[in-house]
């Protein structure tokens, strides 16, 4: 008896060096079991409230990338939202069915970085970081997340220049969603959050807070893109239209990634109509 | 030990276990490489620490890092074995010299080649272990083997580069 515990005091690191192996290859072989995973995986409470901590901190390094990424497939979404709208308009009577052409015009040819903004002066410009090498071309109208921009006025190789909403030569077709009356928005040339909308009879009803949108009657955006909210109404004894301020959606001093649209039916549509001119 | 020097250790040790948790977890270098400094708390432990305390201590830090990797116990299999085996390298390379004073295991006290030697065999054992182990397929050893190499090196500046810059 004296001779085993001799054994066991002389050799007790070999022992307690067998059982923690034993244990280990337990563990290892049965790695699924209930136990193990409650209490030394990623799930247990100390180990996910750790990597929780230090993935908050690493989350701020991959901001860049997920903004761009999310960026990208907004686009995506984007266009696939439109040509389903175009394929199949809500207030269409029954028997219309768009040309598949006609409903796949508008692309969101590319995302892209504004670099400069101004919102002070009398005439706009925004400047974008894709150019004629992303296939950004003059004409194409540019879509922020929260509503109507612009239009590319010039591109170069890697930038294009932007004629903002708030230019005093840019003018857009807008419907009123409520009312459905349309008209067309341009700039005042001072308050860099509104603009007006012109050519609404006085004789139609308009409610505050109505919804502008780009109209059909637009070869640039896709209708439906957003515009701004009627922030106010009034009406001049000796006028027949409205005067009507709508408060923009976007944000011009704030703007960040811009989507580039293209419509592929723009050059057809302008030769069709000037054929009238010609003649 | 005098206090002093318990606390410094203590700290050394919980620091390179979060160092790994936090940071080199996430670093791998082609896919191959990966950094396992966490093997130096238990290398740097002090020289005389009791062996049975040394293997538990093993086992704690094994199962540590495993939560974290999701590894059920392979980690503390081979740090177990590092444990196990760290006494008898220490006595077979160091038993004959440093008998009037203690023998401290850093890098100035112990010289290049014998501080090499003892890291680089247990850590080699070390990620030898772990790899086999992971792997569980005798088919893929010439990749395991790879691993083992490429990691051990990784490991073995790491350590260095951490010999290098601590103050002793």
């Amino acid at each position: 008896m004296l001779q085993l515990f001799q054994f066991i005091s002389r050799s007790r690191s070999f022992i307690v060096f067998v059982l923690l192996e034993a244990f280990c290859f337990v563990f290892i072989v049965n790695n699924s079991n209930y136990w193990g995973a409650t209490y030394f995986s990623t799930a247990s409470v100390l180990s996910a409230k750790v990597l929780e901590t230090s993935s908050a901190v690493t989350q701020y390094t991959n901001l860049r990338q997920t903004n761009e990424v999310l960026a990208q497939e907004n686009r995506r979404l984007n266009e696939t939202l439109v040509q389903i709208r175009q394929a199949t308009p809500a207030d269409a009577p029954a028997s219309y069915k768009a040309d598949s052409a006609f409903a796949k015009r508008f692309r969101y040819v590319a995302v892209a970085k504004v670099i400069q903004t101004t919102t002070h002066s009398p005439n706009n410009y925004i400047t974008i970081d894709k150019g004629l090498a992303d296939g950004v071309r003059e004409g194409m109208g540019v879509l922020a997340p929260t509503g109507v921009v612009g239009k590319v006025k010039f591109a170069n190789q890697h930038q294009s220049l932007i004629v903002s909403v708030l230019h005093s030569q840019f003018k857009i077709s807008a419907k009123l969603t409520r009312s459905g009356e349309i008209g067309f928005v341009q700039w005042e040339g001072r308050d860099a959050t509104a603009v007006l909308l012109n050519d609404v009879s006085r004789y139609k009803k308009v409610a505050r807070g109505d919804t502008a949108v780009a109209s059909e009657l637009n070869s640039v955006f896709p209708a439906g893109a957003m515009i701004g909210r009627v922030r106010s109404v009034k009406v001049n004894p000796d006028q027949t239209f409205y005067d009507i301020v709508l408060a923009l959606s976007t944000d011009f001093a704030k703007l960040s990634y811009v989507y580039v649209v293209d419509n592929k039916l723009k050059t057809a549509q302008e030769t069709l109509e000037q054929r009238v001119d010609a003649k | 030990m005098t206090p002093n020097e318990i606390i410094r250790s203590v700290l050394s040790f919980l620091v390179l276990i979060i160092f790994q948790v936090l940071i080199l977890r996430q670093v791998v270098l082609f896919d191959t490489a990966f950094c396992f400094l966490y093997i130096a708390a238990i290398l740097f432990l002090p020289y005389e620490i009791d062996s049975v305390w040394l293997l538990v201590i093993c086992f704690a830090t094994g199962l540590l890092i495993d939560s974290f990797y999701n590894t059920f116990g392979v980690h503390a299999a081979a740090t177990v074995l590092v444990g196990y085996v760290r006494p008898f390298v220490l006595r077979a390379q160091f038993a004959q010299k440093n008998v009037d004073s203690r023998l401290e295991l850093t890098l100035s006290q112990l010289g290049f080649v014998p501080f090499l030697a003892y890291t680089g065999s247990l850590v080699l054992l070390h990620h030898a272990a772990l790899f086999f182990i992971e792997t569980n397929n005798i088919g893929l050893f010439l990749p395991t083997v790879l691993k083992t190499v490429a990691s051990a090196l990784f490991t073995l500046v790491a350590i260095f580069l951490m010999q290098l810059f601590s103050k002793r």
